[in-house]
């Protein structure tokens, strides 16, 4: 079981002994009643520790829509703050909301903190497209290790969009039949020779 | 690093296939082929390549045994290898009743990929009539791509016949690698008239999720020079096998074979070796997501365009982060194609879908994930 570093978890107990009005936001009222007051608690204990609510409201929302059990609605808000703070504490205090969302999606799916904490040294900000694009390969079944070399190699010298198109051209090699580690290596080595060329390695095959 | 060691491997085994397979018995046969290649793997530029394959096979009455390796070496310098260990023992007739029991195992290698091996074992039982026979297969084992193994298994059903010294085989299989399910149909012809010995197959792979779908053809034709060499030239197209390790493409090639004065059947083409091992894992999970396919398209001012592909259905909602997880109903541009305009922002974000009021789905082209609420949800990513 993941433990909460110690700052986070004394703000989740505080904001669950003792729930603060939190801002009454309308979106609250499709929760259900036995969920809605642990999830506001949950909010404000996030916007206490400087962590985005947003992603956590939404979380409940989703659980909301898809008829999920108030127990399992906050256990989803709480697992999900947990992850948010522990992407800030690898991404730094001044990570965006939307670098701590994809951080704590690519957390979610596997990704070490480390990975995180190197690629925000090997990259300016933002860092939202490389940590959702880390995100989205692990999800797909690209092995961490291998999804994690990769977008630390891309990261130095390739912009968002190209980023992207890696992404869709694992996909599509991955749809093909290909094992995602094998189609991550093959457009990873295509990207960087490519660079080495020049030329816009994503949309250019090579030879074998 | 490991270029020269592997090419004296499959120098030995080369030499061990024409030379020292003659001492061993009667019943043994090897061959060894060097040939030159052009090879265009899907999604990748045509490439020469210079290859040397070798097979040792061992026959008795009711049972076989084969080995095969290969390397290759590309015009890029890259180079490839693979080899492989098969056996199968055949039982007693029981009447028209023959059963079989098979295994299979190998790995391959390319550039510094992390290699890749399988092993599998089989049943198959035969029913003899006649010219030819009819068998069904069923089989499990393993498959790896680097430290990453899955389950395989495969049911597979066909016929062969043959009149004078043509062979006609028919066969269907279906095979589950992990997630990756597909099913192939095919026919392969083999023939011999003098000299030469020709070979046709025709496949299909016409359902398939993750494993690619097409028509597939392969030819060669194999002209004795004498009784140890033979012309060989083999060209076609062929599928993605995620068992043994291959993505699909085409190839021609012509070489020479080499073989012992006792080999009563030329080993199969040189076929080219796998620019990686194959094995896809990117699937749907149902009938509902394979109906739904889901493409993003970003326009102006972090509008972003969601189009989905369902013919069948009657209405299409999507749900997401950016809908506060409110349903969106899309407006039905044809007969398959629904589009909504909806504002999001940059980063990840989760959807499903939901098509004629049924549950909620995650449509092809978005990543499933796990939703934390006993069901999955679609990862998207907005540059």
């Amino acid at each position: 079981m993941r433990l909460l570093p110690p700052a986070w978890a004394a703000a989740l107990a505080v904001a669950t002994l003792a729930p603060r009005a939190a801002a009454q936001d309308p979106r609250l009222a499709r929760l259900d009643p036995g969920a809605r007051a642990s999830v506001v608690a949950l909010l404000d204990s996030a916007r206490t520790a400087g962590l985005p609510a947003e992603p956590l409201m939404q979380r409940a929302l989703e659980g909301a829509t898809k008829g999920a059990p108030p127990e399992r609605v906050v256990a989803a808000v709480r697992r999900l703050a947990v992850d948010l703070g522990s992407a800030r504490d690898a991404l730094g205090p001044k990570a965006s909301a939307p670098e701590l969302e994809a951080g704590a999606a690519a957390l979610r799916a596997g990704v070490p903190p480390a990975i995180l904490t190197r690629l925000h040294t090997a990259r300016r900000p933002p860092l939202t497209v490389p940590l959702a694009v880390l995100a989205d390969l692990v999800a797909g079944g690209v092995p961490v290790d291998s999804a994690g070399a990769a977008i630390l190699t891309l990261a130095r010298t390739t912009g968002d969009a190209d980023l992207v198109e890696f992404r869709r051209a694992v996909e599509r090699d991955i749809a093909l039949g290909a094992p995602p580690a094998a189609a991550a290596a093959v457009r990873l080595s295509s990207i960087t020779q490519g660079a080495d060329r020049g030329a816009n390695p994503s949309q250019q095959p090579r030879r074998p | 690093m490991t270029a020269r060691r592997p090419r004296w491997a499959a120098l030995r085994g080369a030499v061990y296939a024409v030379v020292a397979a003659r001492a061993l018995s009667a019943q043994v046969a090897g061959t060894a082929d060097l040939g030159v290649s052009t090879v265009r793997y899907d999604g990748f530029l045509p490439a020469g390549a210079a290859s040397l394959s070798s097979a040792f096979v061992l026959k008795r009455p009711r049972s076989t045994l084969s080995a095969r390796g290969g390397y290759l070496v590309f015009e890029s310098g890259n180079t490839s290898m693979h080899a492989g260990l098969a056996g199968s023992a055949f039982t007693h007739a029981t009447g028209r009743w023959r059963g079989e029991f098979w295994a299979t195992a190998g790995g391959s290698r390319y550039a510094d990929f992390a290699s890749f091996w399988h092993a599998l074992g089989g049943v198959r039982v035969h029913f003899l009539a006649g010219r030819g026979s009819v068998w069904i297969d069923g089989s499990a084992g393993r498959t790896s791509f680097g430290r990453a193994p899955r389950p395989a298994a495969a049911v597979a059903a066909g016929l062969w016949t043959r009149r004078d010294s043509a062979t006609l085989t028919l066969s269907t299989s279906r095979t589950r690698v992990g997630d990756t399910v597909y099913s192939d149909v095919g026919a392969l012809a083999r023939g011999r008239r003098g000299r030469l010995e020709l070979e046709g197959a025709l496949a299909a792979r016409l359902w398939s999720r993750g494993g690619g779908r097409g028509v597939f053809g392969e030819a060669s034709a194999v002209f004795d020079l004498s009784e140890r060499a033979a012309l060989v030239l083999a060209g076609g197209r062929y599928p993605t096998d995620p068992i043994r390790g291959s993505i699909s493409g085409r190839y021609f090639t012509a070489g020479l074979r080499l073989r012992s004065l006792l080999a009563r059947r030329p080993a199969s083409p040189p076929a080219p070796v796998p620019v990686h091992a194959a094995g896809g894992s990117y699937s749907s999970s149902s009938d509902e997501r394979a109906a739904a396919w889901l493409e993003i398209h970003p326009e102006s001012d972090g509008v972003v365009r969601f189009v989905i592909l369902a013919p069948q259905a009657t209405s299409v909602e999507l749900a997401g982060d950016f809908t506060d997880w409110r349903p969106v109903a899309l407006r039905r541009v044809d007969s398959s194609r629904w589009e909504a305009l909806l504002p999001i922002a940059r980063g990840v974000h989760r959807i499903n879908a939901r098509l004629g009021g049924g549950p909620w789905i995650v449509p092809v082209g978005a990543t499933r994930t796990a939703d934390d609420y006993g069901g999955e949800t679609g990862m998207f990513v907005v540059p």
